[in-house]
């Protein structure tokens, strides 16, 4: 029984959760998993327009957080903390966080520079997705 | 914690001074989004959960364990780290000391704009044996101090004292940052800890990796210089990396006028490897000479680090040194465990290992508690 529930945590993840990276509808480039990770590590910083990106977590321990970060990120959370810990030693912190997909909707709508990610069903016409996670 | 409350519109006849007043307060107090409530999206958050959450007249004010006190619409942060470190060494010393308090105060007005500086409060409190009573000698030391400008990842201008990019080890040197109480000898001894100049530096990305890149140049007179190791008066270097997601690979450059006419020439590499999430392994190694020695030197650390549980990790590090100065090569042991309870905290325990006596190789037991804040 231990065994099973052990390894349930697959079988038991919410319903399936297709990502939709998205940005405010005027701004036309593409993106990539690889550049998603870079900034969302604050590695890239500027949008090709000279402009600050402006990326959006939920908060941590969210079931569509984890997976972002699963699927982006590639990094246990003790290894990520190691690497803020690091980059706080310059002054840079994480990325900010919004407390809902619906938040995070509505800022990426109004705000030109911003970046995040809401599930695919809740994506619509105010905002551009440029990548879709699974 | 308190959140700003929509704004009442003004009612009846009021003498215009209150009714300045008022809408000044109110102005001081507003969200960035006023009006209809809805139709204002919300304001992002600092990541973490915030210890401290209050609206003030410059805007919210938020502390976050490990991730500093952002202090509103000031644009300023101000963080930092303490350690307290003990020592029990082969040669007979033995003390506890509060080594220091540093603080990190920096302010972002704009995107383009980063100013960063570190300031350090050290010599708080020691006891050692042989003395009594607790001794306290402050000090106060702008260990860095810096602008970074630009508008672009590939190329940004940093003006003022900044750490010296030789290597991995000595840009985040800080005790809460690191897995071991003490630093490898070849950090330590071979070249400016820190420069007062200017660099260049940036990062291009191409599929799967980091390219990044400093060059930098000394040619002001040095910011708190360090009485005890006073940097060379004119300096240049360079570093690259190659990163991808579980490794990295560096290259080091390093000049520096000479106690003669000439100047010194100082290589390096240094590589971080994770076969496993687990597991961390890095190395160091350079050549050459350094800013106040007329004969060449070399050396070398391994290190390793293992997360035997979660949490704890052992750590493993082989260090050689051959010194420009008369002396024999030295070799070093450090084995040492770290446990790291929550992010900013961190305790280690680390017993060196020394194939000779004396003050540089310092054989013995160390102990640190070390906390960002």
């Amino acid at each position: 029984m231990v065994v099973v529930l052990l390894l349930a945590p697959v079988a038991s993840q919410p319903k399936s959760s297709l990502l939709a990276v998205i940005v405010h509808p005027e701004r036309t480039a593409t993106t990539s998993i690889d550049e998603l990770a870079q900034i969302y590590l604050r590695r890239k910083r500027f949008w090709s327009d000279g402009n600050p990106i402006v990326p959006l977590n939920l908060p941590a321990g969210t079931p569509l957080r984890e997976e972002f970060s699963r699927s982006v990120l590639r990094q246990s959370e003790a290894r990520l903390a190691e690497y803020w810990n690091r980059q706080y030693f310059y002054g840079i912190l994480p990325p900010a966080t919004l407390a809902s997909t619906d938040a995070v909707l509505r800022y990426v709508a109004s705000e030109r520079n911003a970046i995040g990610y809401v599930p695919v069903s809740e994506a619509d016409d105010s905002v551009r997705v440029v990548l879709r996670l699974d | 914690m308190s959140t700003a409350k929509p704004q009442e519109r003004p009612t009846g006849k009021r003498c215009f001074s209150t009714w300045a007043g008022v809408a000044l307060a109110l102005l001081l107090m507003a969200r960035p989004a006023a009006g209809d409530e809805e139709a204002a999206p919300s304001q992002p958050r600092p990541e973490g959960e915030a210890l401290i959450d209050a609206d003030t007249p410059i805007g919210r004010v938020e502390y976050v364990a490990g991730r500093g006190l952002r202090l509103g619409k000031t644009r300023f942060t101000l963080g930092g780290f303490s350690t307290v470190g003990a020592e029990y060494l082969e040669g007979g010393e033995r003390n506890v000391a509060l080594e220091g308090v540093n603080f990190f105060v920096f302010f972002d007005p704009t995107s383009w704009l980063h100013v960063f500086s570190e300031i350090e409060v050290e010599h708080l409190a020691t006891l050692e044996n042989g003395e009594h009573g607790i001794r306290s000698d402050p000090e106060v030391e702008v260990d860095r101090l810096y602008a970074d400008l630009g508008r672009s990842d590939a190329l940004n201008l940093r003006f003022g004292k900044f750490l010296t990019p030789f290597g991995r080890w000595n840009v985040a040197p800080a005790e809460p940052l690191v897995w071991t109480t003490s630093e490898p000898l070849i950090v330590e001894e071979t070249f400016d800890e820190t420069a007062t100049g200017a660099m260049l530096w940036g990062a291009a990305f191409p599929p799967g990796s980091t390219l990044s890149y400093s060059f930098y140049g000394t040619f002001l007179d040095p910011i708190a210089p360090d009485p005890d190791a006073q940097p060379a008066g004119h300096s240049a270097g360079a570093h690259l990396e190659w990163a991808r997601s579980n490794w990295a690979l560096g290259a080091s450059y390093f000049a520096s006028e000479g106690p003669g006419n000439g100047w010194n020439n100082l290589g390096g590499l240094d590589v971080l490897w994770r076969p496993h999430e687990r597991v961390e392994l890095s190395a160091e190694a350079l050549v050459g000479k350094g800013p106040r020695s007329d004969r060449s030197m070399w050396g070398l650390y391994l290190q390793s680090v293992v997360e035997v549980v979660p949490t704890l990790y052992a750590i493993a590090r082989y260090e050689r040194f051959d010194p420009p100065a008369r002396g024999s090569t030295i070799d070093l042991v450090d084995l040492g465990l770290t446990w790291v309870p929550v992010s900013y905290l961190r305790f280690k325990i680390d017993y060196r290992i020394a194939d000779q006596s004396g003050e540089r190789a310092a054989p013995g037991l160390r102990s640190s508690f070390s906390i960002l804040f």
